[in-house]
């Protein structure tokens, strides 16, 4: 009996499945409307359809997996559970002062975001720990019975606890937690040193906040998911897709939904790692281009994790995939300042009405619109020719356009991409640099819709040499969650100086052991999920720096290093990750180690991937020829159908190359050969 | 493409590059303060001396006005390979305000051309001098804030100026460190002048060097666009900053503003002398980056995709008197002048508000105090110093919305420390850390101040809070928003015996010693009694306004939490007094100036201004001393007064 892998992607608008046939690697992807008001109904009826209409029985399922936006459209649109604060006394305004800075100085309208809590239902409770985890006062149950009656009488739904120094001694939230819920039984409640325990008050306060805002409506929706997939039949246990790029099952996540909450960017990053190294490049720079925005994320070996992410207006210090926008989406818009310069979004004209090619209403040029104008889309090619793209429309839209700027039709179509172009250069450039990246050694690897068509644009502007487009760019998620591993983040902030004079050893014992205590955590953890996985890792890591410093690096630290006990494997560890990155280094300065963290994964099997679906059609595919417009001038492109490309075959630009959900823009400067899993592979031609 | 497009595209890229040099300067950056408070910043400069591009996201962003051509006339025959090293107010003709801020620049060739200087710098955290880190607000002459080095070659064609080098290390407390930090800036030049070379190469020297012209005229254009559209007129304004660490009398900054079909003029005639303290802004008369801050302020809230260069400050002149704090000598120690810069901003905004009323807040706390603690490590005996809290205070009330609380745009860029890193770090126990709990009045009210209160936990320790300013005269409401709140610090807040010690010098402290330090708040705007009643519920129930202060100051009726419609109609039924005035600087102001009139002033100004430079605060200060002590005196008739005061400034400079 073939067994399956399903992953699904519940969206804004569309609700997207992927099957995966574990033993040919064969993908096939569907979508359905979804449901906003009742996201589980859409999931579960489409995945009872699916079953039907492929005649499968629900054990053939032995992998099910689930992203949904649902926790990060509640933040972003504040649509969360009445949620209240409890803090030490003095610090009231945890929240209101945040980290105190103005997102944008220069603009003396800035709006600083409201908090999730009111101040009126932030409550402060006498209690005191010291920075060594010594409890001066534990708070006093009436205190918290006094806050509970005014949290109830304000319809409070949710409560976060965070006070001072609790991730060294949880003890103090520990029972305001039990007296709260002595008091109010009804309120979902959650605590600091529970959900992060990591020293900041501000962002742990923050966590907990967030994790309370969602917690309510997440735990109600992953409880219907969860017993509807049982009743259809499932075995397997529902698995969530999580911000780090790992999964955990629905109903740990229930408990702690703000992991999620940056899971969608997360997966494509992760199956763009998967393809790119199956590929044999391990150094890249993915590239998602979608309606909206265009986002990248580095890969030196593995994801790059930030713990600096943001979500709506907040940042999280839980660690996540590191993505960042760089720029315009397929959708965004092109217009004119009062002076008549050319700028491209950030406005977007969406899915509705759209590029104005999409004749739903449309009447700005987008992006799209000068893909389609200089032919680089073909209009009837998008989605297989599901949708039919009207150029006349865009045609229309950039004529306008151009008459403000004295140009002609086309001309103005390009001027779009190259300002959009310089657009991402000027945003990633200074990316790169900030990550300590030497982009000449890396390869940028383009997904999404648009990612393939702007790809090569982008590389040649930025001095990237090499691009690779996987063989299905649009399904990069789903096969990233389709092939996630468990992984859960554990940390523990410890604030110990780590002297370069061999006195480190009672320390290190100290470290040693709190590693020891983490690992035994996660593994708990895994054991507790009853999956069976095909090897179980624990990831160790420490925040460290010269003391007296303030930005902290990680270094991943082997069994090996933790074993050392004079801290010289320790020292090593963070000396090597400081000079790569900052050029210099200083052998004999004490360190500090702050946090300690573990990420413990649990290893599924990998499976087969991105492999070309049988031999492909021919292995000289026939090349008919069309007109785009490139470079100031009409050129003739050849153009190429993706299923017909072979292991094997090469080409050079200007090309397209066009295939069921997106179309491959190879520009004049570099050439192109199909590898044996039928990526495509750019490299830039040098100057002679 | 044609020129506008290349235009957009090459400014794109330009961006790109300053961005990226800010990045590699704070990732090889060395010393933690570079890191921490990004106190560093790149710039692209044209050969005229003005910034052709510079950086929205990275740095400390408000150098937009700096002009390098002094520096590059003081350095004939720059050729490939060159870098210059400066940090001198004098000959770089005020693109240098203070000595820790070391500045590199490195002129850029194409084809044996000059296309441009790539630019950048980072405030050292110590050029010697009396103390460490060089500042000290009671310092009263260059000399005493470490070494300056006038434009000079650290750099000739590609070989590395070994002397100079020894003799600039040689005198700072932290030579590796500055050596590191500078070497970061090479790097970030390094790449900027990589980064022109493959533009140039792409697109060909000629059009750079059209695209840098043409950036900066279009950036002209653009600022004219909404320069335009302030009325012409002359408007006026004063503020004051407080140097009570040298005397009781305020220094005044005075601007006439005067808008001329989008032409600005900045007069800044009847400005006290310079100080005999840290807080000149040496400028040298020119309009350079702190004169002009309340105008980019202004042009870039207008319109937020304004290409950032220079060419947006071309039809801003200024008239700044010599030997004024605005204008000092050449020696005047000018550490904290950020302080003077963030109240040159608050009167030019106070002078142009006039003319826009609805673009502009009203003034914020103006002032940001870093708090040092500085305690003997017990283990080696010798001190070790962190930084507590950069205290703000609040943003003025802004004419479409409330301030921000706790933060204000002089220095809303840097980021505050948790109390629990402050708790693992220092010996000290944080009491409170969070928003005053009241905020100027106004139909948009001022951002709350801020309040610190620790206690000390060791023997002998020392907390230095350099660029404290507001603690005695209020940041300005607007069209009838009440003045903001002050700032304090009080000793002991919770004993009998509490007492405020004004702003901080230098303050000792012993184990279990409580200090209360309060920011200032922001002005609010408009009639307190045009306010939404639902903002003012809000308020109440957030407990920044009481019932009572709902009643009286805002006329809403609240009772026990709940809004009362009908009795706040009733209230509100009743029209409002005094609220239509367009400043309110609080009564302290009041009484400053009913003792020392603005006319008076202006007439002390008039006396002084042709007195040599260091000399006038001195006189000043005596003059008004006479004025304080003998009240007859101000009844005067102002041709009499003239007359006396000026014998008796004949007599106090009489050698």
């Amino acid at each position: 009996m073939d067994t399956y892998r399903l992953g699904i992607d519940i969206g804004g608008t569309f609700t997207d499945f992927s099957l995966l046939e574990e033993r040919t690697g064969t993908i096939s992807v569907f979508k359905t409307p979804s449901d906003p008001a009742h996201p589980e109904v859409a999931v579960l009826s489409a995945t009872q359809r699916i079953l039907a209409e492929r005649g499968l029985s629900p054990k053939q399922i032995r992998y099910f997996v689930h992203g949904t936006t649902l926790a990060v459209n509640t933040i972003i649109q504040r649509t969360g559970s009445s949620t209240a604060l409890l803090v030490t006394k003095g610090f009231r305004d945890l929240l209101n002062i945040a980290r105190h800075r103005i997102p944008d100085v220069f603009n003396f309208m800035a709006e600083i975001p409201a908090p999730l809590v009111p101040r009126s239902l932030v409550f402060e409770v006498p209690e005191r720990s010291c920075a060594d985890g010594r409890i001066i006062s534990l708070p006093e149950e009436k205190d918290v019975t006094a806050i509970a009656a005014r949290m109830m009488e304000a319809g409070v739904q949710s409560a976060a606890i965070c006070f001072l120094h609790s991730y060294r001694n949880p003890a103090g939230e520990e029972r305001a937690r039990e007296y709260l819920a002595r008091a109010a039984p009804g309120i979902y409640v959650c605590t600091s040193s529970d959900i992060w325990p990591q020293l900041r008050e501000y962002e742990r306060a923050l966590a907990a906040v967030m994790n309370a805002y969602v917690g309510k409506a997440m735990r109600d929706y992953f409880e219907r998911l969860d017993s509807g997939a049982k009743a259809l039949g499932i075995e397997v246990p529902l698995l969530s897709t999580k911000s780090n790029g790992g999964v955990m099952p629905v109903l740990a996540a229930s408990e702690r939904p703000v992991e999620t909450l940056m899971s969608g960017p997360a997966a494509g990053v992760i199956g763009a790692a998967q393809v790119g190294q199956a590929a044999g490049y391990s150094r890249l720079i993915t590239f998602d281009m979608g309606g909206t925005s265009a986002d990248v994320a580095v890969i030196d070996g593995a994801p790059q994790y930030s713990t600096e992410g943001h979500v709506g207006d907040f940042p999280v210090i839980m660690p996540a995939v590191d993505v960042t926008s760089i720029g315009a989406g397929g959708g965004s818009i092109a217009w004119t300042d009062p002076s008549g310069a050319l700028k491209v979004g950030p406005e977007s004209a969406g899915a509705l009405p759209g590029p104005a090619c999409y004749g739903l209403g449309g009447t700005h040029p987008t992006v799209t619109d000068a893909y389609v104008a200089l032919g680089i889309i073909a209009p009837e090619r998008l989605l297989g020719g599901s949708v039919h793209l009207d150029p006349a429309r865009a045609e229309q839209a950039l004529g306008e356009l151009g008459s403000r700027l004295g140009l002609g039709m086309r001309q103005t179509a390009e001027a779009i991409l190259e300002v959009a172009t310089s657009q991402m250069y000027s945003a990633l450039v200074p990316l790169l640099a900030r990550k300590g990246v030497a982009y000449e050694d890396f390869t940028l690897l383009a997904f999404g819709g648009g990612g393939p068509c702007h790809a090569f644009l982008l590389a040649a502007d930025v001095g990237i040499c090499r691009v690779l487009v996987p063989l299905h760019p649009g399904i990069l998620c789903a096969a990233g969650s389709l092939a996630a591993d468990v992984r859960k983040d554990l940390v523990r902030s410890v604030h110990r100086i780590v002297a370069g004079d061999g006195a480190a050893a009672p320390i290190l014992k100290e470290l040693q052991a709190a590693f020891g205590e983490l690992a035994a955590e996660g593994k708990a953890w895994l054991g507790s999920l009853g999956l069976g996985f095909a090897a179980e890792r624990m990831e160790c890591s420490a925040d460290m720096r010269y003391v007296g410093q303030s930005f902290e690096l990680t270094p991943a630290l082997t069994e090996e290093d933790l074993a050392d006990e004079t801290g010289a494997h320790l020292r090593a560890a963070f000396l090597g990750v400081y000079e790569r990155i900052y050029g210099h280094k200083d052998e004999s300065a004490p360190i500090e180690v702050l946090d300690i963290r573990v990420a413990a994964v649990g290893v599924n099997p990998r499976p087969r991937l991105g492999e070309v679906l049988g031999v492909p059609a021919r292995t000289a595919p026939a090349s008919q020829q069309r007109t785009v417009f490139v470079a100031g001038r009409e050129q003739l492109a050849d153009v190429y159908q993706r299923v017909e490309l072979a292991p094997g075959f090469s080409f050079t630009g200007p090309a397209i190359v066009e295939q069921y959900d997106t179309t491959v823009f190879v520009t004049p400067g570099f050439a192109v050969t199909v590898d044996a899993s039928g990526n495509l592979i750019g490299e830039m031609l040098r100057d002679e | 493409m044609n020129d506008k497009v290349l235009l957009e595209v090459l400014n794109n890229h330009f961006t790109g590059i300053v961005e990226e040099m800010g990045y590699v300067i704070h990732r090889a950056g060395f010393t933690v303060f570079v890191k921490e408070t990004w106190d560093f910043d790149s710039a692209l400069v044209a050969p005229s001396g003005e910034i052709f591009c510079y950086p929205r996201n990275i740095g400390v962003t408000n150098m937009l006005g700096m002009h390098m051509g002094a520096a590059i006339a003081a350095v004939p025959d720059l050729a490939p390979g060159d870098v210059v090293v400066t940090n001198d107010p004098k000959t770089t003709a005020g693109m240098c305000t203070h000595l820790p801020d070391i500045m590199l620049f490195k002129p850029l060739f194409h084809e044996g051309k000059l296309l441009c200087f790539a630019w950048c710098f980072v405030h050292s955290s110590d050029v010697g001098g009396l103390v460490p880190g060089s500042i000290a607000p009671t310092a009263y002459d260059r000399f005493q804030e470490g070494f300056a080095i006038p434009p000079t070659r650290l750099y000739r064609r590609g070989v590395l100026n070994e002397e100079l080098l020894r003799i600039i290390l040689h005198n700072c407390r932290i030579p590796e460190q500055n050596w590191g930090d500078m070497k970061a800036l090479l790097s970030a030049l390094t790449v900027a002048e990589r980064r022109i070379t493959d533009l140039a190469c792409r697109h060909g020297g000629e059009t750079i060097a059209q695209a840098i012209t043409g950036v900066m005229s279009y950036a002209e254009t653009r600022a004219c666009e909404i320069l335009s559209k302030i009325p012409d007129g002359t408007y006026k304004f004063s503020d004051y900053i407080e140097i009570d660490y040298v005397t009781p009398y305020h220094v005044r900054i005075n601007v006439a503003l005067t808008a001329k079909a989008g032409a600005i003029h900045l007069d800044f005639t009847g400005t006290d002398p310079e100080v005999r303290a840290a807080m000149n802004l040496p400028t040298f008369g020119r309009p350079n980056q702190w004169i002009v801050l309340g105008i980019v302020n202004y042009l870039r809230t207008s319109d937020r995709t304004l290409p950032l260069n220079r060419g947006l400050l071309r039809s801003v002149t200024a008239t700044i008197p010599e030997g004024t704090v605005l204008n000092p000598g050449p020696v005047a120690a000018s550490g904290i002048r950020h302080v003077t810069g963030y109240r040159v901003a608050d009167a030019v905004l106070g002078a142009l508000c006039q003319a826009v009323p609805d673009a502009i807040p009203a003034a914020g706390a103006g002032q940001v105090a870093i708090v040092l603690f500085s305690y003997r490590d017990p283990s080696t005996g010798t001190y070790r110093v962190s930084v507590l809290q950069p205290m703000q205070g609040g943003s003025g009330a802004r004419p479409i919305k409330d301030g921000i609380d706790g933060v204000n745009f002089s220095a809303g860029s840097l980021r505050n420390v948790p109390t629990e890193s402050i708790e693992n770090e220092a010996p000290v126990l944080v009491h409170q850390y969070c928003l005053a709990d009241s905020a100027a009045a106004g139909k948009y009210r001022g951002g709350t101040g801020v309040v610190f209160e620790f206690e000390c936990l060791a023997p002998e320790a020392l907390v230095t809070a350099r660029g404290m300013d507001r603690f005695r005269l209020r940041p300005y409401g607007r069209e009838g928003g009440k003045a903001g709140t002050l700032g304090e610090v009080i000793l002991a807040p919770a004993q009998e015996e509490a007492r405020c010690t004004g702003k901080i010098d230098v303050l000792r402290l012993q184990p279990h010693d409580v200090v209360r330090i309060t920011a200032p708040g922001g002005g609010g705007y408009g009639n307190p009694c045009a306010r939404a009643p639902e903002s003012v519920l809000r308020d109440v129930a957030d407990g920044f306004v009481t019932e009572k202060e709902a009643c009286e100051t805002y006329r809403v009726a609240i009772v026990d939490g709940k809004l009362d419609a009908g009795a706040t109609s009733a209230l509100r039924a009743t029209p409002a007094t005094d609220d239509a005035a367009p400043f309110h600087f609080g009564p302290e102001r009041a009484e400053y100036e009913a003792t020392l009139p603005p006319a008076l002033q202006d007439l002390i100004s008039s006396l002084l201004a042709k007195r040599p430079g260091p000399v006038r605060q001195f006189a000043r200060d005596r003059l008004y001393a006479v004025l304080d002590r003998d009240a007859t005196l101000r009844t005067k008739s102002p041709s009499i007064l003239a007359a006396e005061m000026s014998v008796l400034l004949d007599d106090l400079l009489a050698v």
